[in-house]
């Protein structure tokens, strides 16, 4: 069991110097809102998530970058829903030569809702109330934005950006609404936490 | 281990964001009336008692059936007014009933005609303003009429996508009737003015603005003055002036049509303040309404009349009864006759009201629940011809 354990630890750490070292982190807060995409750019109330997720290189050159992505986040929209979710993005890239980035990323993600209310399921000809295992979703989703690479000359620099993430939450209420749209406007950082020193 | 650790801090941070309904005495629904009483000497009592224990087995949180008669009146209640408290529903609780009031809305203005205050023959035009009417398509040259039977053609702001994933993302706000009109400006008519009939609920957002205009007064006042005080209407009232009043049932969506219902007693503020919706009303109320007003006691004859000028849509929907459009009021065509009704839904609740003339039977029935499964239970075409079979075979 420690030999088990001594592996597993010796790995996590090659891994941070070896293969994470050359990993971005993205992390974001956003507005999340039920809205008909591009209607509006923000709105209200507030409801507040928070994503992480890291970016792979594919495909790069001087001023267009193809990189997959994933996240992982958390939403809390008030009197609706509360939702964790995956996601799997390709995301798109133009470069400037003066440290903006226009930034467009396709995603398909799996979301777990559960309510943020009480709940009653009608069991044996009764209400009762019960605790929410949650329901499943798929959010496909569709993204652009800006960036800016704080440092310029380098490749990985670390950048922030403002994203516009329409999505789709599917299925929503069978046989009454197929689906329901959604906007979430993120502000975020890429950084690069386990950059090794090159010195 | 740690996966189990991981399981259990995701769910109490969930369970931390989550909202436990308030739980009220049963005292906070007690209501009192002399004329509601579940008199088991009327003829149809089983029958109207069978009608609302069948809609609780099937997962209506609560139903209320009133019926009016040449043999008396009836009321029926059953199931809970309140899940969480677990309260059963009385008969003379009180309840959201939604776009029922748009008869209301109707029999006002055609009472102000009757008053010389205005002609519904005229543009609406020369009642609103310019800032009001612009940019809604037809809206300028329709007449009142044309608003009263839905024969303007003006878009419908609830149907319209944008207003209705604004709704959801800020499920407790209370929309004035100046931001509702937003999401009909721009907006295409559905067809050219008087070619045809299409529900809309802008026609009575403009109609409680024309009610206001001639009468100098909140049109929810003027409701209260020539509705709900003559007519006894003890139980009635409009939300704009107390939008939740003590009492109210608890109403419940079905919002992922799972019979998993979550309480949206406070969800309904966008007709808190329009003419299109926002009635507050038990069924016993609803059923005396619709008795003393097609039996001549509520408009003079020449308005009761124009009331019933009845216009059919160009296509009929399939799988309705056969409707023709009235001025606030719709004719069906049912087994037993022809049948005068309107229904409303609030978010979480649902309400309708009918009167059959050959038979003078006024029937209402309303739940607090809707959405999802619960819309097939109560208010499908095969729901109704359920309760008419019932009361009227």
């Amino acid at each position: 069991m420690r030999t088990i354990r001594f592996s597993l630890l010796c790995f996590i750490l090659f891994l941070t110097q070896n293969v994470l070292a050359q990993q971005p982190v993205t992390l974001s807060i956003f507005n999340e809102s039920t809205a008909i995409p591009y209607d509006r750019l923000f709105s209200t109330p507030i409801h507040p998530g928070v994503q992480i997720g890291t970016e792979f290189n594919w495909k790069e050159s001087r001023h267009f970058r193809l990189y997959p992505s994933i996240s992982v986040g958390y939403m809390f929209h008030r009197k609706l829903f509360q939702g964790l979710y995956a996601n799997l993005e390709l995301g798109f890239d133009y470069k400037t030569s003066f440290g903006l980035n226009l930034k467009s990323k396709i995603g398909l993600g799996y979301l777990r809702t559960f309510s943020t209310q009480q709940e009653f399921q009608f069991e044996d000809g009764e209400y009762k109330s019960r605790s929410d295992k949650g329901n499943s979703r798929l959010m496909p989703s569709f993204t652009t934005g800006l960036g800016y690479r704080l440092n310029q000359k380098e490749n990985n620099s670390s950048e922030i950006y403002i994203l516009y993430q329409s999505w789709l939450e599917y299925p929503y209420s069978p046989g009454f609404i197929p689906l329901m749209a959604h906007t979430n406007l993120h502000l975020g950082l890429r950084f690069y936490p386990f950059e090794k020193n090159e010195q | 281990m740690m996966k189990k650790i991981l399981q259990l801090i995701i769910l109490f941070l969930l369970g931390a964001c989550m909202e436990k309904d308030e739980v009220f005495e049963a005292s906070f629904y007690e209501c009192e009336s002399n004329d509601i009483s579940n008199n088991p000497q009327y003829p149809l009592a089983n029958s109207i008692d069978s009608l609302a224990k069948n809609f609780t087995s099937r997962g209506v949180p609560g139903i209320m059936i009133s019926v009016r008669n040449v043999e008396g009146q009836y009321t029926k209640s059953t199931g809970k007014s309140d899940l969480a408290s677990d309260i059963d529903l009385k008969p003379c609780n009180i309840t959201r009933v939604g776009s029922t009031v748009k008869t209301f809305t109707a029999v006002t203005i055609l009472m102000l005609q009757e008053d010389g205050l205005l002609n519904l023959d005229e543009p609406i035009s020369k009642y609103l303003s310019k800032r009001v009417l612009n940019g809604i398509e037809n809206a300028k040259e329709a007449t009142i009429r044309q608003l009263l039977n839905h024969s303007s053609g003006v878009h419908n702001y609830i149907q319209d996508n944008s207003f209705q994933t604004a709704s959801l993302n800020d499920l407790i706000k209370e929309w004035q009737p100046e931001e509702l009109l937003e999401y009909s400006r721009g907006r295409d008519a559905y067809f050219d003015i008087g070619t045809d009939v299409r529900y809309s609920n802008t026609n009575y957002i403009l109609l409680g603005l024309i009610i206001e205009e001639v009468t100098g007064l909140p049109f929810y006042h003027v409701f209260e003055e020539k509705i709900f005080h003559p007519m006894n209407l003890s139980f009635t009232s409009f939300a704009a002036t107390d939008p939740v009043p003590d009492g109210i049932i608890r109403g419940y969506v079905d919002l992922y049509s799972n019979l998993n219902l979550i309480n949206s007693t406070y969800y309904s503020g966008w007709d808190y303040f329009s003419a299109d919706g926002g009635l507050i009303s038990n069924t016993s109320d609803l059923s005396l309404f619709m008795e003393k007003l097609f039996q001549g006691e509520v408009l003079s004859e020449a308005s009761l009349m124009e009331m019933m000028n009845w216009i059919a849509p160009n296509e009929q929907d399939g799988n309705g009864f056969e409707t023709y459009y009235g001025l606030g009021i719709f004719r069906i065509m049912t087994d037993f006759g022809p049948a005068y009704l309107h229904s409303g839904d609030a978010i979480g609740y649902f309400a309708s009201m009918v009167y059959f003339p050959n038979q003078k039977t006024a029937i209402s029935w309303a739940s607090n629940g809707n959405y999802g499964k619960l819309d097939e239970i109560i208010q499908s075409k095969k729901t109704m011809e359920g309760i008419f079979k019932a009361i009227l075979k």
